[in-house]
């Protein structure tokens, strides 16, 4: 059960970078050891019986003198902070098998309690005496109970005292690492004669032990030291090739490509940084490993060679990076836009600086494990933050950009300062005699500075894909393209998240590096990462980040669970049942209505908001909630209304509040209906409970057309409707029955009117239909020679005084008209033209 | 090709970001009256008491619980522990 999670554990320690190789796996073995352990000691403890108590004594015995040994290791390494990292691990793991201990008598306890529960208690004076074997048996059993009691009381206290000593071991270390930093050595005494005369005895102490051991491996364990080298080249190789198989063209940079993409160039750069190392520490590893399984180390060889697999695994890296991001001999691939001259010297810089760091890194486990005198770790010391100082400041220095007229320019004035300020502070704590403060910033500087930068690169690539049109560029997104055809805003929407889960990735693993590289405990951290994830408090209100994103991601499960479970019923069983489309809609609306409130409230509940809280709050706001929102709440009901009563579904042609269109969606709060001339109104659902609602189409679409048409007085009405009722008849679309008819309806002012009347099946084609007829109709009517009236205007000019005329005008026969205006003309209506 | 890095990537996170199992023990006293515990959580002893009819979460690590009648229990996280008549009993 515990495998996967620990496999999966191990595969990202491995990703997470090479300079945890042998510090990462050996604290999850040894977690993944307590684990299992202390499951096994739950479980498989066969003791239900008394048994069970002998037993956990002896351990308790045993926890107790382990106790006592790590407490007289802790004095004895009070100086030493990997030996009280060792004392640390291995008393929270006492702590573990304390509580695991304290666990294995539940199940007696639960015994004995359930047989005192039946035995009752001791009778009292006026009650019948009970049998002599209860008594004993009850008696047993108190004692047996009060034995127990003691023992966890005695895991408890230990327990106490073990968990006082981690604290007290957190203290030591925390206060170790301030001395360290802030003691300042006598540098004059590095700088004398006399150190050259250590160092020469230092060399000879060291090629003695190191040929002795050789001489050693030579003689009695050459086979296993090259069937262990020869594990250890098989386990890199396969993560090598597998590396390679997988990862194929984004591996190597490609002289050949002239313009690579930003993103192949951080791809080429992280992955060809991130596989090798990845290969190389899992070779050094694994000699290790298999050097110490066949016993060929020695305990002085075994520290040198941890130290110095360390070192190589980091100069590695960074020589890997510093390759990868300034690209000396492809500046096609450099990723900042660098000279040549430039790059290459930053490389060159990075790397002195790294090996620099490096070697005096393993000079100093040297110098311990020979236990030489301190005039030369100082002095070595000395030298080596002196150089690397130097070189942190050339590194600043480096003019790296071109500007546009030709000339070179510096970094950015913030960074350079940066780097300066850092460069120069090295070099002068080294020189003040604060040789600890100078070694731990040149270490700093070359590995918090590798990190760093890798989590830039990562930075980097997911602004690149964030960009519009960046994710598409993506080979992957151009699979993706291909087999699901995504619109380019989801592609960007892609982009947009993908860059969002890479930044959380760069800081989830960049920042734990970090803090480990400046002496923060692995346990700590995840301490920390665990409370900060579980618990936020905020005066009395806690809240738990993991509980928010489970609900979160709990309540979008259920939203595409209840969409799925729609397209389903209604596309796969509903549309096969033949249900009615109206049915369909009402049932497809409630069953997402139902599942997206039920997804809220399981969601809501796994983010940790306690519900009757809520119904408490809700009580208590309702009153105001209903007030305000009535409006809203009036709606949404009349919607619950109408998809259960249904006196309109989708597709249906309505007309209500002097609106008729097709409706087209029907939602809680508002209905959309689409006019003929495809205009959306959005109709509150309240108007359509509570005001009348015409609808053309809702048990069939029959419908009744009327068709107006006038005809000329002089007509002979009987056979103007003989012809009406030929003409319609022909219609293949008018229903025979009901009949069609034509209605002589009135006498109007200028016509007879008359209607013609027919059923249509489609009620919703009548426009198509009454178009026809009347061309029908018209032509008909011409060749019958019936006339269709319309209403007349004849102007009657009265004469007037020739006279008149002349004096008001000029002779012009244009305006003879006008006079003839200007009196009120005499209008007669007039039903047909003489 | 870079989105297979993301994926990987992704998946690594997820591995490392995973809760390990967050619980913690949920104690409920059934009794009319309160009570006292006396919980012992890595390096300190503290008392806790529990209301009449509440319910409480404590120690998400582990610790020694010592009920109002006496008896002693060892929790390991995810239990539910019922006080009634001042006996402990886990569910």
């Amino acid at each position: 059960m515990k495998l996967p999670s620990l496999f999966s554990r191990l595969i990202a320690m491995l990703a997470l970078l090479v300079a945890m190789m042998s510090f990462a796996p050996a604290v999850f073995a040894q977690n993944g050891a307590a684990l299992a352990q202390s499951g096994q000691t739950v479980s498989a403890s066969p003791a239900v019986g008394p048994g069970v108590v002998a037993e956990q004594r002896d351990k308790l015995d045993r926890y107790g003198a382990t106790a006592d040994q790590y407490q007289t290791q802790m004095r004895a390494n009070a100086h030493n902070d990997s030996a009280l990292v060792d004392v640390r691990g291995g008393l929270e793991e006492l702590s573990r098998d304390l509580i695991a201990s304290g666990v294995a008598f539940r199940p007696r306890l639960n015994t004995i309690n359930t047989r005192l529960d039946e035995i009752g208690p001791p009778r009292g004076e006026d009650e019948p005496p009970e049998p002599p074997a209860l008594t004993a048996e009850r008696q047993t059993l108190i004692d047996e109970k009060a034995e127990i009691n003691a023992l966890i009381g005695r895991a408890e206290s230990l327990s106490l005292r073990v968990n006082g000593m981690i604290e007290e071991i957190n203290q030591t270390r925390r206060d170790l690492f301030t001395n360290t930093l802030s003691r300042r050595y006598d540098i004059s005494s590095a700088l004398n004669g006399e150190v050259l005369g250590d160092l020469a005895a230092e060399t000879r102490r060291l090629s003695a032990a190191v040929s002795s051991w050789m001489r050693f491996v030579l003689n009695f364990k050459l086979q296993a030291v090259l069937l262990a080298t020869f594990y250890a080249l098989v386990a890199a190789g396969i993560l090598m090739i597998g590396g390679r198989r997988l990862f194929g063209n984004l591996f190597d940079a490609d002289p050949a490509i002239e313009n690579p993409s930003y993103l192949s160039r951080l791809s080429v750069a992280f992955w060809s940084t991130l596989l090798p190392s990845a290969a190389l520490g899992v070779f050094l590893a694994g000699t290790y490993f298999f050097y110490n399984y066949y016993g060929v180390l020695r305990y002085d060889i075994a520290q040198l060679m941890v130290t110095l697999f360390n070192v190589i695994a980091i100069v590695f890296f960074v020589y890997r990076l510093a390759r990868a991001v300034f690209a000396p001999r492809l500046p096609n691939w450099r990723l900042l836009p660098m000279q040549t001259g430039a790059a290459r010297a930053l490389f060159w810089v990075s790397l002195l600086a790294a090996i620099v760091t490096g070697a005096d890194f393993f000079a100093s486990k040297i110098n311990e494990v020979m236990q030489s005198p301190l005039s030369l770790t100082v002095a070595k010391s000395l030298l080596a933050t002196v150089i690397v100082g130097l070189l942190v400041i050339v590194f600043g220095l480096v003019r790296p950009y071109v500007n546009e007229d030709g000339t070179s320019r510096g970094w950015n004035s913030y960074f350079k300062a940066l780097i300066l300020l850092l460069g120069a502070g090295t070099i002068l704590a080294a020189f003040l005699g604060y040789i600890g403060l100078a070694r731990f910033i040149s270490q700093q500087v070359v590995i918090t500075g590798a990190i760093l930068s890798t989590m830039y690169i990562g930075y980097l690539s997911a602004g690149a894909i964030s960009e519009i049109g960046g994710f598409m560029n993506t080979s992957f997104g151009r699979r993706l393209d291909r087999k699901y055809h995504f619109d380019e805003t989801t592609e960007d929407q892609i982009g947009l998240l993908l860059s969002v889960v890479i930044n959380v990735l760069v800081l989830a693993v960049g920042i734990p590096l970090i803090l480990l590289q400046w002496g923060f405990q692995w346990g700590d951290i995840r301490l920390w990462t665990y409370n900060i994830a579980n618990e936020i408090r905020i005066g009395s209100i806690s809240i738990s980040l993991i509980g928010i994103l489970t609900g979160f991601l709990l309540f979008l499960l259920g939203y595409l669970g209840t969409r799925g479970f729609q397209r389903w019923l209604d596309g796969k069983v509903m549309a096969r049942g033949k249900v009615d489309a109206g049915v369909r809609n009402s049932i497809k609306t409630a069953v997402g209505y139902a599942g997206i409130a039920l997804a809220a409230l399981v969601g809501i509940s796994a983010a940790g908001i306690d519900l009757s809280n809520l119904a408490l709050v809700a009580g208590a706001l309702s009153l105001g909630i209903g007030f305000g929102l009535q409006n809203i709440v009036n709606n949404f009901v009349s919607g619950l209304i109408l998809l259960a009563e249904r006196p309109f579904k989708v597709g249906d042609w309505i007309v209500a509040g002097g609106i008729s269109g097709t409706v087209k969606k029907i939602s809680v709060r508002a209905t959309e209906i689409e006019t003929f001339q495809r205009q959306s109104v959005i109709l509150p659902n309240s108007e359509l409970i509570n005001a009348a609602v015409g609808n053309w189409t809702h048990r069939n679409r029959l419908g009744r057309v009327d068709i107006a048409v006038g005809v000329a007085y002089q007509s002979d009405p009987r056979q103007v409707q003989q012809i009406l009722l030929e003409i319609i008849r022909a219609q293949p679309q008018a229903m025979k029955n009901p009949e069609p008819m034509v209605v002589f309806i009135g006498f109007g002012a200028s016509s007879l009117d008359f209607e013609v009347r027919a059923f249509l099946s489609d009620v919703t084609t009548q426009v198509g239909f009454m178009n026809e007829v009347r061309f029908q109709i018209f032509e008909r009517f011409r060749e019958e020679g019936i006339e269709i009236p319309f209403p007349q205007q004849d102007v009657y000019i009265k004469e007037m005084p020739k006279v008149a005329v002349e004096q008001a005008l000029p002779p012009a026969p244009a305006e003879a008209a006008k006079p003839a205006k200007r009196s009120t003309p005499q209008v007669r209506r007039k039903a047909a033209p003489e | 090709m870079p989105m297979k890095n993301m994926l990987i990537m992704t998946v690594l996170a997820g591995a490392l970001v995973a809760p390990t199992a967050a619980f913690s023990a949920t104690v409920t006293n059934r009794d009319g009256s309160a009570h006292t515990l006396v919980v012992s959580e890595g390096g300190s002893q503290v008392e806790v008491s529990i209301g009449a009819g509440e319910t409480i979460e404590i120690c998400p690590q582990g610790c020694f619980v010592t009920m109002p009648n006496g008896d002693r229990e060892v929790l390991t996280g995810p239990e539910t522990l019922e006080i009634e008549g001042g006996r402990g009993k886990i569910l």
